[in-house]
């Protein structure tokens, strides 16, 4: 009963955007259904590439309903599979970026030893690591790897701007109260770097679902949704190719959204929100 | 003795090869349990003549002492209020108060005495668990200054604590200070740069130069509290003080326009 209330309440606060939302994705789905239809009455070698959104979705079906038979698994075997080398490659990238990032940003040692390669790392596209990742992490662990290059970044230069941002009257303020440097550290500099590490979070995930594609294509040892897409378009399964990548983009909505959520029970329990 | 000496205060900006004589031959006694304002003209240094007593900065020369004490760095017996509050957003009230406790390792029960006592004293009864967010600037305000009283300092340091508050909060803030100050017999140095404040609160009111600052002219007020800011002695002070004070702005005009330097 109160739920259900609560649901009346935010339909009621939120229906205009909920109403322009459907009506975004309807007008989307539209072109894209003319524009398919387009391409197959003026050039039939064209359309077989943009299959119509009615096929896509009948795809989409498909591919949990029946065994694929180049890997013998279903799309929930393949969202599994992609699923674990992104919580691996997460909490890897997160775990290393955090401390280095709290270091870099508070120390300015630190900080003049790690940007030069951080700054030459940073712009080379995870894409371009996949055969020198194959040859040292091999084929199980270089996917892993690949997403954790994208998520590590975002999160490394998020916390070292958070930290390098403190108020610096919340320091000063901390000191007149007796803190010292590490007290200035627990109970200032981390609880002030928590909002800029979660937008690095959320960054990084998406950035880590970018890169998926690009990992599977290592090989898809168990599958994976990245290797499901590459292995349909490279037998011209483009209807179940694009059922892969939609499956991808609800994914990534999907984790980042949790994050969302987490984000904000953080910050109200942190009384920030 | 108790209380505040500063004698021959001096203090020098370096920026690369520039340097900025902001403070210079400045002499203060502060005896136990006055309420002294600070008073000057923007950029005379009488912000950094308070972060110094605080101890969140290096003097250049001179010697400060606090009940008989040098001051070397920041320290339990000298709280401050900042202007901008200050107080940690991811803490309630009652631990924001109890930020200094923590860190002097106080258990738990005894803080929570202190904080409610303290939030009790500064109007705040009922308010323990709102954060920051949820108060307005004068209840903010108000958690700040339970909070540099939490470490039962002697000196209470105030940086223009009511500068951002609106004209109402702001008179009525004073007035909340001065019921504070009488319960807790607190040594005050408050800086501010309103005449009409100055005169309000303070025993003695600090007039300092343009910069480089020092003490240009100290001025007892003796009238009695609560004051009445429309009576005849009251305007008369006032006066007084802006007539020294506008001297100074004027210099200090004079000296930017020289160098050709409006900040």
């Amino acid at each position: 009963m109160a739920v259900e209330q609560e649901l009346k309440k935010w339909f009621a606060a939120n229906w205009q955007k909920v109403a322009l939302s459907l009506l975004s994705i309807s007008v989307f789905i539209a072109g894209w259904h003319l524009f398919s239809e387009y391409l197959r009455a003026t050039s039939p070698s064209l359309y077989e590439y943009i299959p119509p959104p009615a096929q896509v979705l009948d795809a989409l079906i498909r591919s949990f309903t029946v065994l694929d038979p180049t890997s013998n698994l279903y799309m929930t075997d393949h969202i599994w599979a992609s699923l674990k080398r992104i919580v691996l490659g997460f909490l890897l990238a997160v775990g290393l970026a955090l401390p280095i990032g709290l270091l870099m940003g508070s120390l300015k040692g630190a900080e003049a030893a790690g940007k030069p390669i951080v700054e030459m790392f940073r712009p080379i596209p995870p894409l371009a690591w996949i055969p020198i990742f194959l040859v040292i992490f091999g084929i199980v662990w270089g996917p892993v790897a690949i997403v954790f290059l994208g998520i590590f970044f975002p999160v490394l230069l998020n916390v070292i701007f958070g930290v390098k941002t403190v108020d610096p009257v919340l320091v000063d303020a901390a000191r007149t109260l007796g803190a010292k440097r590490g007290h200035i550290f627990t109970k200032v500099v981390l609880p002030f770097t928590v909002p800029y590490f979660m937008t690095g979070v959320k960054v990084g995930l998406g950035v880590g679902w970018m890169c998926i594609v690009a990992a599977e294509m290592l090989g898809g040892v168990g599958g994976g949704v990245g290797f499901y897409i590459f292995s349909k378009a490279t037998t011209s399964q483009y209807d179940l190719m694009f059922a892969g990548m939609i499956v991808i983009g609800l994914l990534s909505t999907l984790t980042t959204g949790l994050a969302g959520v987490f984000e904000d029970r953080l910050y109200r329990w942190m009384g920030m929100r | 003795m108790r209380g505040i000496s500063i004698e021959g205060l001096s203090k020098v900006f370096r920026k690369g090869k520039s340097e900025l004589v902001a403070i210079e031959g400045f002499n203060l006694t502060v005896p136990e349990g006055e309420f002294v304002c600070l008073l000057g003209p923007s950029g005379c240094g009488k912000t950094t003549v308070l972060r110094i007593v605080a101890g969140l900065e290096d003097k250049t020369d001179g010697t400060i002492q606090v009940n008989g004490r040098k001051v070397k760095g920041p320290g339990p017996d000298r709280g401050m209020v900042f202007q901008e509050f200050a107080l940690f957003p991811w803490r309630s009230a009652r631990r924001n108060v109890e930020f200094g406790l923590e860190i002097k390792g106080v258990p738990a029960e005894r803080r929570h005495a202190v904080s409610s006592k303290l939030l009790e004293l500064v109007g705040l009864k009922g308010f323990e668990d709102s954060h920051p967010k949820q108060l307005s600037g004068g209840m903010k305000q108000r958690v700040a200054i339970a909070r540099a009283l939490a470490n039962a300092p002697s000196v209470l340091l105030m940086d223009e604590p009511f500068g951002a508050l609106d004209a109402q909060t702001r008179n009525l803030m004073q007035k909340e200070l001065l019921r504070i100050w009488t319960e807790t017999k607190k040594t005050i140095v408050f800086v501010t740069h309103s005449v009409d404040e100055a005169v309000y609160l303070a025993d003695r009111i600090v007039v300092m130069t343009a910069r480089p600052g020092t003490v240009k002219k100290d001025i007892p007020v003796t009238l009695p509290r609560p004051r009445d800011r429309t009576s005849r002695e009251f305007i008369a002070i006032r006066g007084e003080v802006l007539a020294e004070l506008e001297a100074e702005f004027e210099k200090a005009r004079a000296t930017e326009l020289e160098k050709g330097s409006v900040k």
